[in-house]
């Protein structure tokens, strides 16, 4: 029998400093995400004004959740694929859809090896692109991302409220709405958010972190009332 | 003839000025060396016949063997350094084998020429590292690299190979030789005699045959080029022949060869 | 070996010649650590297949948990024009296993000049399977399609590890207790013991077909969870395959 050298293990098989949900919604003239800009440490709010979103070319954004560190390593991979993409110089460059493949066969990989990135990613691109990646390396081509606690909470809202023909503005409208509840209910969100926006022809913008407005806690002491009981 | 050309002509791996590479095309002479085989394929199959030299009465003939089975539906036959089939056969053997365990079904004729040709190319330099079992099998198994330093082959092999066999397609008959490339034909002959034998087979091959005239065609080709009188003792013959969708390849016995060699004699005593 | 490319760097083969590092080993190893690289997607596929043709077909829902992060990702994969493959289990290793086949028939297409029939799919996807025996591949495949010589139809079942059993009707994953009992009784006759062998399967039309494997998704799509929003079919027949596609119960 061979012994097992006992090392300090490195891989991410729990996170320690986690983002929260992402959105993304494809609309009729591009693409929106949107996320809050904390990085958690556990329950406490460690890192408030952290950008989630990473654009590695010009009309390409992603935003992620999940372990920040992995997030920020899954970031680097994709700048030196686009800088060797680059670096060719061939007037080729990757396609938002190739981007999202490539981060399903990394993150599958690194699921395989039992290294996981710790991350569901979503991917913006030109040509309204919109995909998302768990950690597990499954991708998904979708008109709509909401990722962890977002899945449970804004995707319903997102589902409800998208129609063929919705503008970037109302995408966002809804992002806003969908972040606003996820503020009320998760105890992982934040107030203050970032969007990203890719048109159709891949005019990309991604917001200064900024607060959502309209906030509403005049029927938060019904909720608690209502537990009590 | 035997002088050197240049020194162009001593590695397997430099081209000369004018584009040659002559070990490739010395391999190629040591062939024009090597008994003569013939394959002919005709309507319902494909005819395998080939001289045995055997320089000896005191050599027993069945040691020589010439004619080889690479799977129940692929034979091959061989001309040049005979030894050297020995690795391509292997190769051709495991690649057929492989292939049924993968895909469950025969390798296809011309695959097996391909694979053939794959090794064939693998001398010098770029045979290090390889081994016979790298093919594409369908799971992690075996593809191990050769982590010996010997390149399996440090010249090219000196032996062409006529593959005769039996596909989906129906039959075919294939040449491989020491530049790697294969070829299909109807009717071929190799080795010393082929030349002349290929102009007798161009004269009177015809593609409705049957089998049992092609078994005469080639007997009566052969007994033309070789030196020997022709017997059962130093030739050899095989076939293949459909066998529902594939074909079944047959060594012939040494009675089945006398039957042939008087049915020879029988068609050519009226003229 | 440019860094980012060799992470992605992973194929079948890769496991069982190069072991996994050592820290890999101990996680592995050691038991407090809860992370599992696998995940049930739920889902249900079948395949049936008459004289001349063969259904493969597969709801679109993909689920983790409770939540469905998408009401339309497929399952099912085209392989060639005789035959089609679908998947339930976990949606990466689908999508991996359906992107490693596809390659390896393009690989065969250009090694031998000929597409890969149906049997010699059914004997590659089991080797393929069973490569990863150690470390398996969470996919339930059902592959359908007609045979190359006769054209009869035929599908094979699969589990995760490469057992296979050709038959005339199988489904597989969220659904299939719900949904292989109802095609044994309609299909294939089993309770008719009275019968001999050759009459036992009942011989349906196509488009008979083709509405069984309607009623059953939407049968299952009621009870199963896991099930619904959208049923794609694949028809394969000698003339090709056609595809359709029909909603089922979203909630």
């Amino acid at each position: 029998m061979h012994s097992v050298k006992l090392v300090p293990c490195e891989l991410t098989t729990e996170p320690i400093v986690t983002g929260s949900s992402v959105l993304g919604v494809q609309c009729a003239d591009g693409v929106v995400l949107a996320c809050d800009t904390l990085a958690s440490y556990g329950s406490l709010a460690r890192f408030q004004r952290v950008t989630r979103f990473h654009q590695p070319a010009a009309g390409v954004v992603i935003a992620g959740g999940g372990e920040y560190s992995d997030l920020q390593q899954l970031f680097r991979i994709t700048d030196n694929v686009y800088r060797q993409e680059f670096c060719h110089e061939d007037g080729w460059e990757l396609t938002p859809r190739a981007l999202h493949q490539y981060l399903s066969r990394l993150l599958y990989a690194r699921r395989s090896r039992l290294d996981p990135l710790y991350n569901t990613v979503a991917v913006a691109g030109k040509g309204r692109f919109l995909g998302m990646v768990d950690m597990y390396g499954t991708a998904i081509e979708t008109n709509l991302v909401a990722t962890g606690i977002g899945t449970l909470l804004a995707l319903p809202l997102l589902r409800k409220r998208w129609h063929e023909g919705l503008t970037m503005d109302d995408g966002l409208a809804c992002l806003e709405d969908c972040l606003r509840v996820l503020y009320y209910r998760d105890c992982r969100a934040l107030r203050t958010i970032q969007v990203a926006k890719v048109s159709d022809s891949g005019e990309t913008f991604i917001s200064e972190p900024y607060d959502l407005g309209n906030l509403q806690w005049k029927v938060a002491h019904a909720v608690t009332e209502k537990l009590m009981i | 003839m035997f002088l050197s050309r240049s020194e162009y002509d001593r590695g397997v791996n430099t081209f000369s000025p004018e584009g040659r590479l002559f070990q490739v095309e010395y391999a190629l002479e040591a062939i024009k060396l090597g008994s003569t085989a013939i394959g002919i394929q005709c309507a319902d199959g494909v005819v395998l016949a080939v001289e045995k030299r055997v320089s000896s009465p005191l050599i027993e003939p069945s040691s020589i063997e010439k004619i080889v089975e690479i799977d129940t539906h692929i034979g091959a036959t061989m001309s040049g350094l005979t030894a050297d089939a020995r690795t391509l056969i292997q190769h051709a053997r495991v690649e057929a084998q492989n292939h049924r365990f993968n895909y469950e079904e025969p390798m296809p004729v011309e695959s097996i020429a391909q694979a053939v040709c794959d090794l064939a190319l693998r001398f010098g330099e770029s045979g290090y590292g390889e081994d016979d079992d790298d093919a594409d099998n369908g799971g992690g198994e075996g593809g191990g690299t050769n982590k010996d330093d010997t390149p399996i082959m440090s010249r090219p092999f000196g032996v062409a190979l006529l593959l005769a066999g039996c596909d989906e397609h129906g039959p075919a008959l294939y040449t491989t030789d020491p530049s790697g490339t294969y070829t299909r034909w109807l009717a071929t002959a190799i080795g010393a005699g082929g030349e002349s034998a290929q102009a007798t087979l161009e004269e009177r091959y015809r593609r409705s045959l049957s089998l049992t005239e092609a078994e005469v065609l080639a007997l009566e080709v052969l007994r033309q080029v070789m030196e020997e009188k022709l017997n059962a003792m130093n030739i050899e013959m095989a076939c293949v022949l459909p066998d529902g969708k594939h074909g079944r390849f047959q060594i012939y016995s040494t009675e089945r060869l006398k039957a042939c060699i008087e049915r020879m004699s029988a068609t050519d005593s009226p003229r | 070996m440019r860094p980012q490319e060799d992470q992605t760097r992973f194929t079948e083969s890769s496991w069982m010649s190069s072991n996994l590092g050592p820290s890999a080993q101990q996680a592995l190893i050691s038991h407090q650590r809860s992370w599992s690289p696998y995940v049930d997607n739920g889902g249900t596929v079948l395949a049936l297949a008459g004289r001349d043709y063969a259904v493969v077909a597969a709801d679109t829902r993909f689920s983790v948990g409770f939540s469905v992060p998408s009401r339309n990702l497929t399952k099912i994969v085209r392989l060639t024009d005789q035959a089609v493959l679908a998947s339930a289990g976990m949606g990466a290793d689908r999508q991996y296993l359906h992107k490693i086949l596809r390659s390896r028939l393009e690989v065969y297409k250009y090694q031998h000049q000929k597409q890969m029939s149906l049997s010699a799919i059914a004997q590659l996807l089991s080797n393929t399977l069973y490569s990863r025996r150690f470390f398996p591949i969470y996919a339930f495949n059902v592959l359908g399609g007609i045979d190359d010589n006769t054209g009869e139809g035929f599908v094979f079942g699969y589990d995760a590890i490469g057992s296979f059993e050709k038959v005339k009707v199988v489904c597989s994953g969220s659904g299939q207790t719900l949904v292989q009992p109802v095609l044994d009784q309609q299909l294939a006759g089993r309770q008719k013991y009275d019968l001999p062998d050759d009459q036992r399967m009942a011989s349906l039309s196509l488009d008979e077909a083709i509405e069984l494997t309607r009623d059953v998704f939407n049968s299952a799509a009621e009870r199963d969870i896991l099930t619904g929003d959208a049923v794609e079919i694949y028809a394969v027949t000698g003339s090709g395959v056609r595809y359709e596609r029909h909603s089922l119960r979203q909630d």
